[in-house]
């Protein structure tokens, strides 16, 4: 044939390529593909795992994040709640001090206002006494109106009468 | 090193260097004197007289010792890999474990960006087939000498170098485009493989033509002896290693992109998938 083509030549190639082919392809080829395959597989399986185990921490995030957000709450209302009951009773406790002060006010300018008559109506009384008792001791010792004057200015002078009135006081 | 030893260094070798220089070129060889440059390249191409044998079928183009060669090696390397290397992967790779895995994933990617659909043998073909043309090409630059049947010697080239390899890989290709043809569309999917009938001429003539110009460069540089230094190293990072990426890039890209295209199912696209 021109070109010294030969067809047995030709099949001996080609008889050459199958054979090479099989070789690299069950040798080299398939091995080295399936490891490769095999560790995408798994690369892919880790990446999976990883997603998975990254939503599932989302997800407890979001209800821890909903816990807390309720916690606050609950405890906002407690706050509040705790302190309207503590105003309440602030407001009960002054009221009471106030009632308790007026009253003790009161019973206070009730006894002041009774040891006042007390004491205006024992001055009284005294005056009265220290009236009759000088009346009568003008009477008893029946001088002149100018002497009597005189001795009962005199005995005031000397300061009897206060000291009556002290003693009797 | 002081000065002086490094002068009396170099001055020898350059003694030694010339002493060789001068037994090469007064020591020619006879035989190549003989044989014209035209027999030279015309043997490059055709391999008519330079015959290798083969066992059972006889004498051979040395390319079929050579295709014989790269699978054995790749075989063993293989078997190496699959018995004390693999075994021992591990989810962080290692430099080697990250070559054989960037190996098998660049052509497995190109399986897939190519047919989405159906990728699964397209991934292990384009694998073999880029491992082949590039150790294969590599494989020149071994310049592995063996005995010829006119009892001559010569070194063993590129399997792809040769008419017969070419188009075997052509033809190889071709056939597992038509394979996804089928598997994917049925007998449409055959029409549509057969319609681009000249493909496997296309893909052979490509081959064989890269790689056979490496080839017929690096002889006329052996030829003459005046050319035999330095410049081969360029001749083989120019024609041998570039050839070898490039080539196994472009066939396992035309092949990934035709059997995408002979596969893929026709119809309207739905919700942004192709049926």
């Amino acid at each position: 044939m021109p070109l010294n083509i030969d067809i047995q030549q030709i099949l001996l190639h080609l008889f050459n390529l199958v054979l090479l082919l099989s070789i690299l392809y069950l040798l080299l080829y398939k091995p080295v593909h399936d490891f490769m395959d095999k560790r995408a597989e798994e690369y892919k399986e880790r990446d999976k795992r990883t997603k998975d185990a990254l939503s599932d921490a989302e997800k407890l995030k979001a209800e821890y994040e909903e816990k807390v957000s309720a916690a606050e709450a609950e405890n906002a209302r407690t706050r509040a709640s705790i302190s309207a009951a503590a105003e309440s009773d602030r407001e009960k406790i002054i009221s009471d001090a106030h009632e308790k002060a007026s009253k003790i006010i009161d019973e206070a300018r009730d006894k002041a206002v009774a040891e006042h008559d007390r004491l205006i109506a024992r001055a009284q009384t005294e005056i009265a006494e220290y009236v009759s008792k000088a009346a009568e001791k003008i009477v008893m010792d029946s001088g002149t109106l100018e002497d009597d004057f005189d001795s009962f200015f005199e005995s005031v002078g000397k300061g009897d009468i206060a000291k009556k009135g002290q003693n009797n006081g | 090193m002081d000065k002086k030893k490094r002068t009396r260094f170099i001055v020898i070798c350059s003694c030694i260097l010339a002493v060789l220089l001068v037994g090469i070129f007064l020591t020619g060889d006879p035989a190549k004197e003989e044989e014209p440059i035209n027999i030279v390249m015309k043997d490059a191409v055709l391999h008519e007289t330079a015959k290798v044998s083969f066992p059972i079928v006889g004498s051979v183009n040395p390319a079929v010792v050579s295709a014989y060669t790269v699978t054995a090696i790749i075989l063993v390397f293989s078997l190496t890999v699959r018995l004390f290397v693999i075994p021992k992967f591990t989810d962080t790779p290692g430099k080697f474990q990250l070559l054989l895995e960037q190996a098998v994933g660049i052509f497995d990617d190109l399986a897939k960006s190519n047919s989405p659909q159906r990728n699964k043998f397209l991934g292990v073909y384009v694998f073999t087939a880029g491992a082949y043309i590039f150790i294969g090409t590599l494989f020149e630059l071994l310049g592995v000498m063996v005995p010829t049947t006119n009892g001559g010697s010569i070194a063993l080239p590129a399997p792809l170098a040769d008419i017969n390899g070419a188009i075997s890989m052509g033809v190889f290709s071709y056939l597992v485009i038509l394979s996804g043809g089928v598997a994917g569309n049925r007998f449409k999917g055959v029409l549509h493989t057969l319609k681009d009938f000249s493909l496997p001429i296309s893909m052979s003539f490509r081959l064989f033509g890269a790689l056979l110009s490496g080839a017929l460069v690096t002889e006329l540089v052996y030829y003459y002896i005046t050319t035999s230094f330095i410049i081969p190293v360029f001749v083989a990072v120019m024609f041998t290693m570039l050839h070898a990426l490039i080539q196994a890039y472009v066939l396992t890209m035309l092949t990934a992109l035709f059997y995408g295209e002979v596969c893929m199912k026709e119809g309207p696209i739905e919700d942004g998938k192709i049926p």
